[in-house]
């Protein structure tokens, strides 16, 4: 299609809708969907509030296993519907591993969603459900973010002491937790603010030197870093994305697959007020498939060849390039503390310390529009995270249900806030 | 190196009746100027509870609402903040921050200007304070702004948005401090620290 006809067609609109009951009366800082199911996991003081997104309500509050403030929190990707795992990453300086089984739901396989989901704050009982099973001890000072890989197989912590650890559960069954340290990745200058784990998109399986897992740290040294797995099982560093004037807040990986399977995008959000988008320089850029030119041994494929018997000095030619393909519009007066980039329309949204949502669009000659942005998206409190769910409540039609996405933003005002995307 | 050894052994230090103040002739009545009275004069009990949600809707708001016409004709101005920050007690010597002129009137800008009326509750408003560290290595200047930006901020609406930095050239590494001080995630931790937190109770203990 030649033209944007699209962008001038529609216009997506950001509508508040009446936040998630209760209110958490205190500063919340990050907000996690469940991957499939319809849960929200709120962080604020030392406790995580689990919220239903069928009923808009308190679902479960995880309480009692920290000393300090909760940051984040991460869903344990790819297991049954009728057990959760959450891990959260705290101020004072360890991770904790939570465990809820339904027992009934796992005996009867009948409705199992309803039986997990379907609480309508029952807080108390919620309470006895979950089980507080291991703590990660390891970082020197506060822990900022906790990410699971896209498999659920590794968990990637990171902390102002300004390091990257690596975890992998290596107990025999799920439920035996015993959890080893397989990197410490140190080579940031500053606290490690954010860490990202590429999703598992067609792109991402390169034929390449590498393992398939990427990560992705953002940090207050003002840089970004990529981490790949190499042919020895360990973790590399393989590019510095430079060019922020701040703080790097956070890092998003695109979810969205590209066309011809081209390696995922980065978005990088900062102390700067900008995003930024980065992308991974291929060979043969802009064809469909360089599988061709990586083995016929050329000049440029020397980035790709295998790493055995090449000592560490060395890696330094093996590093992949990423370069800033995009700034988008400007929109914020000051930090950028949370952007999401949604895995099904490709919108981005981003927030922070202005307090305002904003909502972008790329165009088809790869620049970014500012569809909508709304002012006091939390009234005059700042807003400290952003994030893409799936919409489950009665509010829409039932045939929508899990399938549309919204918006949820959290603040310092306790409040978590759905934004519907509406399409005039 | 003896750890009681002071970074600045002699500052200078201004009487407490040199400094510009309206907070004494103001403290009899009850207008506008003391609507946040009951939270500059009381306990600080915001420490056990750091930045609680709680605290400013349960006091700042509803004083907010009830003195909106107040509030119309008379914003926080700079000589506001400065009563609200220049009582801090400096964490090496038994006097404020007013008298070691760490804090000054003119180092303190509120955007959009008081003079333009005062902004509705959702108008977000900048308050920048430059500190002068009373020398240029002090090593407490960290903690300085801290307790400068941690005042404000229990103190203010939540409109507002407190910015700290140290006053240009004042500090060797002046723009390491600043970017700690603008981080709000340190910031909030620093606040979880109980021997931080020990000194900078101490510090806003003379705080009116």
């Amino acid at each position: 299609m030649p033209t944007s006809a699209s962008a001038t067609t529609t216009a997506e609109r950001l509508v508040a809708l009446p936040p998630l009951r209760p209110d958490l009366h205190e500063r919340a800082w990050f907000s996690a969907p469940h991957p499939t199911l319809p849960l929200l996991a709120t962080v604020h003081a030392k406790s995580v509030t689990v919220f239903s997104l069928t009923t808009l309500s308190s679902h479960s509050n995880l309480t009692g296993g920290h000393t300090r403030s909760v940051r984040s929190a991460a869903w344990k990707p790819n297991l049954p519907p009728h057990k959760l795992c959450l891990v959260t990453g705290s101020f004072d300086s360890t991770a904790g591993l939570w465990r809820w089984e339904d027992e009934a739901a796992a005996s009867s396989s009948a409705g199992l969603e309803v039986e997990v989901t379907g609480r309508d704050g029952d807080s108390e009982k919620g309470d006895q459900d979950w089980e507080f099973t291991l703590v990660l001890e390891g970082h020197d000072s506060e822990i900022k973010t906790c990410a699971f890989s896209p498999s659920g197989a590794q968990l990637a912590t990171c902390s102002r002491d300004k390091s990257v650890w690596i975890w992998e559960d290596i107990g025999a069954s799920e439920a035996d937790d015993e959890w080893e340290t397989i990197a410490v990745l140190n080579e940031h200058e500053g606290d490690v603010k954010s860490l990202a784990w590429c999703p598992d998109v067609p792109g991402r399986s390169r034929p390449n030197t590498y393992g398939h897992d990427v990560l992705a740290s953002a940090s207050y040294d003002n840089t970004l870093r990529v981490w790949r797995e190499d042919g020895d099982a360990e973790w590399v560093c393989v590019a510095v994305l430079e060019g922020h004037e701040g703080t790097v807040w956070g890092v998003e990986w695109e979810g969205k697959p590209r066309k011809g399977s081209m390696f995922p995008r980065l978005l990088s959000y900062s102390a700067d007020g900008t995003l930024r988008v980065w992308t991974l320089t291929q060979q043969g850029e802009g064809d469909n498939d360089d599988d061709d030119a990586e083995q016929s041994g050329t000049a440029q494929a020397r980035a790709r060849n295998p790493l055995g018997g090449i000592p560490n000095t060395m890696r330094q030619s093996l590093r992949e390039e990423w370069v800033c393909t995009a700034t988008l519009p400007k929109v914020h007066s000051s930090d950028v503390y949370s952007a999401a980039w949604s895995p099904v329309t490709g919108l981005i949204a981003s927030t922070g310390s202005d307090g305002v949502l904003a909502l972008y669009k790329e165009k088809d000659d790869c620049s970014w529009t500012l569809l909508d942005s709304h002012e006091n998206a939390h009234g005059p409190y700042e807003v400290n995270h952003v994030a893409w769910c799936r919409r489950w409540d009665s509010g829409i039609d039932s045939d929508k249900r899990g399938v549309e996405e919204m918006l949820i933003t959290t603040g310092d005002d306790g409040v978590v806030r759905p934004w519907q995307v509406a399409v005039d | 190196m003896a750890a009681a050894a002071l970074d600045n052994a002699n500052p200078t230090i201004l009487s407490a009746s040199q400094l510009p103040t309206r907070q004494k002739k103001t403290a009899p009545r009850l207008g506008p100027d003391s609507r946040f009275g009951d939270l500059i004069f009381s306990k600080p009990s915001y420490f056990s509870q750091p930045l609680s949600v709680d605290d400013l809707k349960a006091v700042s708001w509803p004083k907010l609402n009830s003195y909106e016409d107040d509030f119309a004709s008379d914003p926080i101005d700079e000589q506001e903040i400065y009563d609200l920050i220049s009582t801090i007690s400096d964490p090496e010597h038994p006097v404020s921050l007013g008298q070691l002129s760490v804090i000054n009137l003119p180092d303190i800008h509120i955007t959009p200007s008081p003079s333009l009326g005062a902004p509705s509750p959702n108008t977000i408003v900048q308050v920048a304070v430059e500190i002068t560290p009373t020398i240029t290595h002090c090593s407490l200047a960290t903690v300085i702004g801290l307790g400068v930006r941690v005042r404000l901020e229990q103190a203010l609406p939540p409109n507002y948005r407190v910015v700290v930095r140290c006053k240009e050239n004042s500090h060797s590494q002046d723009d390491q401090v600043n970017k700690q001080l603008s981080d709000k995630e340190r910031v909030a931790a620093a606040l979880e620290n109980d021997t931080l937190k020990g000194v900078l109770d101490k510090m806003l203990e003379t705080c009116a």
